[in-house]
């Protein structure tokens, strides 16, 4: 009686663990009941084969070197499309000409897989740390300036008028009114803008690379090496869901007041 | 431009080269192949993210253990960048058509089953409580409610799944294909024919502009009134 409780208060935790838990049982026991064809086991891995790579490679240093270079891209990338995106959106949002002017761009851009870029730059950057860094820009631009944009035209025009009739400036406007009034919405456009980043970051290092977490999937997988291809997964998944379960809470924080929409990242 | 300052035809190129190259490419029948052969896989991948993601969608929507059991693993998977998995797909599948199709599969299931489930989950609890009173069966609840109401969500989920999809193709002909129009990007790239890498780009882009203006366009005629709370 008292199990069944338990079980009642804590089902949506329960069930969730478990049915993970389950899925690596079941995964991990697969060679003790069936033997697979030599062909076969060649692309295949267990969970304990890939934490024991994981530790592996912990200990001797790689994972560190690579994660290093990965990071650097992703946050120069990051860094550079917060600091043209943001006031490109709030402008976009504010002036009419410049709106007019850029939208069709900008909408193009942003229904574009911008991922087909990448050739052009590794060509014009080269094999470098710089094509990357630019392709996680291009790849996270957009979202952060279609929300930021979307958050300014979304603003209040009472407020803006209460503001304005007590003589306020258009930057003063923007500094009591519009910004506050987008935070969620840029906070919203800052996760799309990191999914596509790290997006950015993995494919980046696919291609012409020497160094970073996604050559050392490609590399790995070259050379079948399987279980290091996963560690590589793990560390992108487990760096993601950290990332976004992090900017969400962020995100309930500061926009209780705001409906909950389909989940989109 | 490239009369004001004189610049390397090899890194640079311009619009003129572009159309030229174009127009030669649209009359040839390489590019058409190229795009055949990817759209296959693309087409392939897509059908089966919609047969396996919407129902899936559906159950969980409706069933809460379901729910709870499916949902930290998916949205785990959904936030995660799956692509890194492209490598390992197309040594394991090849680098034909199954290989690429099983990763749009991959990218393109979670917006179907995402979207599906929030669709379930603002159903109007009057119209199933109507349904229930008439004695309409499971099915009828189904058929009759929860998919029509739950279509514009579906849609929208197909305008992220696209995108995704198409994610899914490029990535893995840029790894290892033989044919596709991915391939011929980077193909083009890596013998440094710019306009030929250009007119590939600027064709795949028009070709997600048209599937993601189209998807909006169904979403808007299917559902006006989510028009307005419109977040791309």
């Amino acid at each position: 009686m008292k199990a069944r409780k338990i079980f009642a208060e804590h089902e949506s935790l329960i069930l969730g663990t478990g049915f993970i838990v389950l899925l690596l049982v079941v995964w991990e026991s697969i060679p003790l009941w069936y033997t697979l064809p030599r062909g076969m086991a060649l692309f295949f891995t267990t969970p304990s084969r890939i934490a024991v790579a994981f530790y592996e490679l912990l200990l001797d240093g790689t994972i560190e070197k690579h994660f290093y270079v990965s990071a650097v891209a992703f946050l120069a990338g990051l860094g550079l499309s917060i600091i043209v995106g943001l006031p490109l959106g709030l402008l976009m949002g504010r002036s009419a000409t410049l709106e007019q002017l850029l939208d069709p761009y900008v909408t193009a851009a942003n229904a574009t897989p911008r991922i087909v870029f990448l050739p052009l730059l590794i060509l014009w950057f080269g094999i470098g740390i710089w094509s990357k860094i630019l392709i996680v820009f291009v790849g996270a631009l957009f979202p952060l300036l279609i929300n930021t944009y979307v958050g300014v035209k979304n603003v209040n025009r009472v407020l803006v008028s209460v503001v304005r009739s007590f003589g306020a400036n258009e930057w003063q406007v923007m500094k009591i009114v519009v910004l506050p009034n987008s935070v969620p919405y840029i906070i919203a456009g800052l996760r799309l803008a990191i999914g596509r980043a790290i997006l950015g970051v993995v494919v980046g290092e696919f291609f012409g690379s020497s160094h970073g977490l996604g050559y050392m999937i490609a590399s790995a997988a070259t050379n079948y090496k399987v279980d290091v291809v996963f560690v590589g997964v793990a560390i992108f998944m487990a760096m993601s869901v950290f990332l976004t379960l992090a900017i969400k809470q962020l995100e309930s924080r500061l926009a209780s007041w705001r409906p909950e929409a389909a989940k989109s990242f | 431009m490239t009369y004001v300052f004189p610049v390397d035809p090899f890194f640079f190129t311009k619009p003129s080269l572009i159309g030229a190259a174009f127009k030669e490419q649209v009359q040839g029948s390489k590019l058409w192949h190229d795009l055949a052969v990817s759209s296959r896989a693309f087409l392939w991948g897509f059908t089966f993210a919609v047969i396996v993601g919407i129902p899936l969608g559906l159950v969980m929507g409706w069933r809460k253990r379901v729910e709870y059991s499916l949902d930290p693993f998916l949205t785990a998977l959904y936030a995660s960048p799956l692509v890194a998995l492209a490598p390992l797909f197309i040594i394991v599948f090849g680098v034909g058509v199954l290989g690429k199709a099983a990763l749009v599969f991959l990218l393109a299931i979670f917006p179907f089953i995402f979207n599906t489930f929030a669709g379930v989950k603002s159903t109007d609890v009057l119209l199933i409580n109507v349904i229930r009173s008439f004695g309409g069966t499971e099915k009828d609840l189904y058929l009759k409610v929860i998919l029509p109401s739950t279509m514009p969500y579906i849609i929208a989920g197909a305008r992220i799944a696209i995108g995704r999809g198409l994610v899914g193709i490029i990535v893995g002909e840029f790894y290892a294909a033989s044919e596709g129009i991915g391939f011929a990007i980077s193909q083009a790239g890596d013998t440094y024919r710019l306009p030929d890498m250009f007119v590939g780009i600027i064709i795949l882009s028009l070709i997600a502009i048209i599937l993601t203006e189209l998807m909006r366009r169904l979403e808007l005629t299917l559902a006006p009134w989510r028009a307005s709370d419109e977040v791309r």
